[in-house]
Order: C-alpha cells, then sequence, then structure tokens
C-alpha cells in the first residue's frame, strides 16, 4: 500500500513539473532567474529583440513602500511610499524585427531626507546641494521608452532612447526642488559568427537637473551648503546661493559575446564615462564642480541550457569618481572668472563576485559570492572613509501552476555582508559639529554588517477564450543592521497582462 | 571617444607662496617678526605662519586666492643708520596664488605708531 502511495505521489510530483515546464510563458520567459547570463547583453538593442520570443505587456498599478528605523544614508531618507502605475510591452512584429516600450508615472513621497537637497543623489554625490533640517519631500517621475530590433541575414541591428523626467519638491521650508531631464539613446549591433553571437553598442546620454532651495519664513533661514565630500563644503557659495542647475551626461560602450545554441562560454565588457557639472545660476553660471563616473564592468560565464539550465560566471565592476573644484577669483558684476580647477575628491569602488545559476524549466537557484570595497578621499584637508565587505547571496524562485488557468510565481532571496576592513582619517578637532556628527552617522552605516532577506509572490490568471490575464504580486523584506537598526520593505501591484 | 574622455585630472594643488613686507618712506624694514594669517578666499580656510627670514616669508598653500593679514614688529633703518623697532600691519583683500612656481606678493607696511 505505502509504494501505491508513493508511487502516485510520484506520478503527481512529475505531473506538476510537466504542466509547470509546458507553462513556458512569455512571463516565465520575462522574469525568470534563468535571464541572468543575459541581463548585460540585454542593454544592447540589437540583442535585447533576439533575448525573447515570446510577445509580452503588462499594466501595473504598484506601491513600494520601505522604512528604516534610522536613515542608513541620511541623503537618501529613512524610507519611502511610491505607488506607481506602470505600462510595458514585447512585441515581436514578425520573423525579424521586435519593438518595445516601457512608460510610467510614479508619484510618492520620501521620508526624513537630511543633508541633500538635490534629486538623484546616487549620481551626482558628493557634489549636492545640502541643509541639515531636511524633511520628507515629494517625488514625481515620468518615465518612457522605446526600441527597434530588426534582423538581416546573420545581422541583427537595434536602437532604444528612455527619457525621465522627475520632480521633487518640498512644500515646507527649506523648499527645495529639483526638476530633471535624462535622456539615453543605444544603437546596438550584433553578428552571428559561426556558433557565437556578438554584439557590440554604444550609448549617449544628456543629463540636466535645475535646483533650488527657497524659504518663505525669513526667521527661519539656514544655510545651504554647496558639499563638496566627506563632510566639506565649498565655503564661499555656500549659506544664502540658492540655485544651481547640473549639467551632464556621458556615452557608454557595451561588447557582448555568446554562443547561440545556448551552450558555451560568454563574456560581456562595459565601459562608461558620466560627467555633471554643477553650476551656479545666479552668477552667470559660474561652474562650481566637476564630477566624473567612470566604469568598467566585464563579466565572463559559462553556461549551459537543455533540460537543466546551468551557468557559472564571475564578474568585477570598478567605478572611479573624480571631483574637480573650480577656483573662483575675484567678481566683477555677478562674474567669477576660474582661475583653477583641482582635484579634491576621489572614490573608488571595487565589486566582484563569482556566481552560480542552476535551474529547471519551473525553478532556478542562483548563488553569489562577492566582495565590495569603497574607498573616498577628500585631498586637502586630507580625509578618507573606506570600508569593504564580503558578501553571499542566494535567490531561489519557483513557478507554480495550480490550476489549469493559474499561475504562482514565487521569489525568495537572502544576503549578508559582512564587514572585512574599514579606515577612518578624519580632521575632526577641526569640523563643525553638524559635519561631525553626518561623519559618524555615514562611517557607522557604512562598516555595518547587514543580513537582508524577503520573498515575493505572484499570482496569474489566464481569462476565459482571451489572451488576457489578471495578475497580483506581494513582496517583502527585511534588512537588519548591526548598528542596531533595521528596514523593512513592501511592494504589491495588480494589474493585467496582454 | 570614450577613452578621450577621461577625468580631466589636476593633482599638482599646492603651490608656495613667498610674501615680503616693505616699508613706504625713506625708511628700509631690516627684519620682520610677525603673524602672517592666510585666509583661503574660496573655503575660509586659515594657515598662520610666523617664520620670517629677514623680511620674506615661504609657505606652502593649496593653490588659490586668498586674503592676507600680517601684524607684527619691524626693525626699520632710517638714511641716518638709526635703527628702530616698529609695531606695524600690512593687509590685502585678493592675492591669486596659482603658478605651480613660487608666487611672490610684496605688502606695503602701515606703521602703527
Amino acid at each position: 500500500m505505502k509504494r501505491h502511495y508513493l508511487l502516485i505521489l510520484i506520478l503527481v510530483a512529475i505531473q506538476v513539473a510537466a504542466v509547470a515546464s509546458n507553462a513556458d510563458t512569455a512571463l516565465v520567459e520575462h522574469t525568470s532567474l534563468g535571464r541572468i547570463p543575459m541581463l548585460e547583453a540585454v542593454r544592447n538593442p540589437a540583442l535585447h529583440g533576439m533575448v525573447y520570443q515570446a510577445p509580452y505587456s503588462q499594466l501595473a498599478l504598484g506601491i513600494d513602500l520601505q522604512h528604516q528605523t534610522q536613515a542608513f544614508v541620511p541623503e537618501k531618507g529613512s524610507g519611502f511610499t511610491l505607488p506607481y502605475l506602470k505600462v510595458n510591452t514585447f512585441h515581436p512584429l514578425n520573423g525579424r524585427s521586435t519593438v518595445w516600450g516601457e512608460a510610467s508615472y510614479m508619484t510618492g513621497k520620501v521620508h526624513d531626507i537630511k543633508w541633500n537637497s538635490t534629486s538623484d543623489y546616487d549620481l551626482l554625490q558628493p557634489y549636492i546641494l545640502a541643509d541639515t533640517l531636511g524633511g520628507d519631500i515629494r517625488r514625481e517621475r515620468y518615465s518612457i521608452s522605446g526600441g527597434y530590433a530588426t534582423s538581416i541575414n546573420k545581422w541583427q541591428l537595434g536602437a532604444e532612447m528612455h527619457v525621465r523626467a522627475e520632480q521633487e519638491y518640498r512644500s515646507r521650508d527649506p523648499r527645495m526642488r529639483g526638476i530633471v531631464t535624462d535622456l539615453t539613446l543605444s544603437l546596438g549591433g550584433g553578428y552571428d559568427l559561426e556558433r557565437y553571437r556578438i554584439g557590440a553598442a554604444v550609448e549617449g546620454n544628456i543629463y540636466k537637473q535645475t535646483n533650488s532651495v527657497a524659504f518663505y519664513r525669513e526667521e527661519g533661514v539656514i544655510p545651504e551648503y554647496q558639499m563638496t565630500g566627506l563632510g566639506t563644503e565649498y565655503s564661499r557659495f555656500s549659506g544664502d546661493k540658492r540655485s544651481l542647475y547640473y549639467d551632464g551626461g556621458g556615452v557608454a560602450v557595451m561588447l557582448h559575446a555568446s554562443p547561440i545554441n545556448q551552450s558555451g562560454p560568454y563574456a560581456d565588457v562595459t565601459l562608461d564615462e558620466h560627467r555633471y557639472h554643477r553650476k551656479l545660476a545666479e552668477f552667470n553660471s559660474m561652474p562650481l564642480t566637476d564630477l566624473y563616473n567612470e566604469h568598467v564592468g566585464a563579466t565572463i560565464g559559462w553556461k549551459l541550457e537543455k533540460i537543466h539550465r546551468l551557468a557559472v560566471f564571475g564578474h568585477a565592476d570598478y567605478t572611479r569618481r573624480t571631483g574637480n573644484e573650480h577656483v573662483g577669483g575675484t567678481s566683477d558684476a555677478r562674474y567669477f572668472p576660474v582661475i583653477a580647477c583641482l582635484t579634491m575628491y576621489k572614490s573608488h569602488i571595487l565589486d566582484t563576485y563569482a556566481g552560480a545559476l542552476y535551474g529547471r524549466a519551473n525553478w532556478n537557484v542562483n548563488i553569489t559570492a562577492g566582495y565590495r570595497a569603497v574607498s573616498e578621499e577628500y585631498v586637502y584637508p586630507h580625509r578618507q572613509m573606506d570600508a569593504s565587505h564580503v558578501y553571499g547571496k542566494l535567490r531561489g524562485q519557483c513557478f507554480i501552476r495550480p490550476a489549469d488557468k493559474w499561475l504562482l510565481t514565487v521569489d525568495v532571496h537572502a544576503s549578508y555582508y559582512a564587514k572585512a576592513s574599514d579606515k577612518l582619517n578624519m580632521p575632526l578637532a577641526n569640523m563643525d559639529a553638524a559635519f561631525t556628527r553626518l561623519i559618524q552617522h555615514k562611517h557607522k552605516f557604512a562598516i555595518a554588517n547587514y543580513t537582508d532577506f524577503g520573498a515575493k509572490a505572484r499570482a496569474d490568471y489566464a481569462l476565459n477564450q482571451s489572451r488576457y490575464g489578471l495578475f497580483a504580486e506581494a513582496g517583502g523584506g527585511m534588512t537588519l543592521c548591526s548598528a542596531s537598526e533595521h528596514q523593512t520593505a513592501l511592494h504589491c501591484s495588480i494589474g493585467i497582462t496582454f | 571617444m570614450l577613452f578621450t574622455a577621461c577625468a580631466p585630472v589636476e593633482d599638482d594643488i599646492f603651490t608656495t607662496a613667498c610674501i615680503t613686507v616693505t616699508a613706504e618712506g625713506n625708511e628700509s624694514i631690516t627684519s620682520v617678526q610677525a603673524q602672517v594669517k592666510l585666509t583661503n578666499v574660496n573655503t575660509r580656510q586659515v594657515t598662520t605662519v610666523a617664520d620670517f627670514n629677514g623680511t620674506s616669508v615661504t609657505v606652502e598653500l593649496l593653490r588659490g586666492a586668498y586674503q592676507i593679514d600680517i601684524e607684527g614688529v619691524a626693525t626699520c633703518q632710517s638714511p641716518g643708520n638709526s635703527i628702530r623697532m616698529r609695531q606695524f600691519r600690512c593687509q590685502s583683500d585678493y592675492e591669486e596664488f596659482i603658478s605651480r612656481d613660487i608666487n611672490e606678493v610684496t605688502l606695503k607696511t602701515i606703521f602703527l605708531d
């Protein structure tokens, strides 16, 4: 009797796996962890059009929530509540051409931002406008992108455009406002060389931000600092100089090679350079600082895609951020000549990891181990803050078809970052108390250990005799910080697929 | 295009300033004992130096624009070779120390007696 039960159990398990493997739907194709070896390649629009086979479109209404008991990075706030509406589509036109696009609108609130009155902190730091008071801000983002790819014999060609318009503002003092326009254009090509597909793409970016802070209550005016890195500021133009803009952009080159038959070694190389100039609007656009972000990334891996999916890969990312300060001369009718330009800020970020992916049609597991080192230096008076971590990450995903019209996707992840080394060198005796507190806060979180875990579930329901479907998704996660703080995150969305 | 677009790095950020104190009129200054306060106009960073060699003092600074304040005592020699100690101060609102070589500045004294 027990043998019968065991046989039935095995048959049921095989049946579930078979049903799930038949669920090689567009959703699986577009959301599977199995895409990891191709994640870099899809930045090349020519290859993006070739990566997926099935058409897939989705309209989603969702919300992202995050809360930190104390802001890990004060300039980015202690959390957010960001509802959004997003539609994206990928549509093969015929056997040769593909179009894809995305449009989204997001609006919400970012909580308790301090020491930052500028939008796009990750992009522009440390050259931001800042004050000690801060507060909640409203964020509104419009984003639209579209691409086209086609293949002619052994050649693939593609183009893609992405536009982001964003504004952030605060409706109480200090009333910061940042208005961002960000345009990226990519052109790519690919060629089938024997059993390999090689690709090259070039990407150009134009970035602008107008940034200002206003005070409506005269007695509540506080200084706005032109930050220059690691708790330093450009004193001459700090205080009441609260209107500036950023002018920037850059280029990127991406190279890719992978086997056409889905099995064999693959490689990606990305080189990019972006620069951002901060200028004072009220002094004839006097340039204050220039920030240069240079990045090189390389991946080498080997993948096998048959009944099961296997990939092993190594990746290294190096980013150098160089900050030049313009030295203003004597003023003449609100015009300040630039008499010198000095490299005062230097930052190096190295992120390197090795990973493996194993999966079948209805599940994937990805494990990664790596090392990340961040080093920041302000040349004179000398300041330095370094921190490095070793980390491990584990991700799992499975697709379950509990009933004929239902598809359930479950994702789980966990990671641990352990501090490997740290260094802090600051002229604390000569620093203002507020700046000292900022540096101590940032250092505390830079050298902490982090444990992160979370899960996400998505249910898709196919409507009767229709290409339309409904879905609901919910996920959450928690990050525990060894500095006795933690972060909770929640994500929910509903929508239709078509 | 990418490789020609690398960040222009200017690591040569320091320079040497040589400040000399002179007197107006018939008297000449033979030696100085004074404190020189140099305030960087842009960073507001203050550098203080007092080791005069005769009537000049040399200091290494961040390249930039400076405000200079000097206050101290000078040994003055008159045309009749009489020597006396006089209190003085010098001041300049704006001096550029930009050159990678030595930047020389001469300031005239204001005697306080």
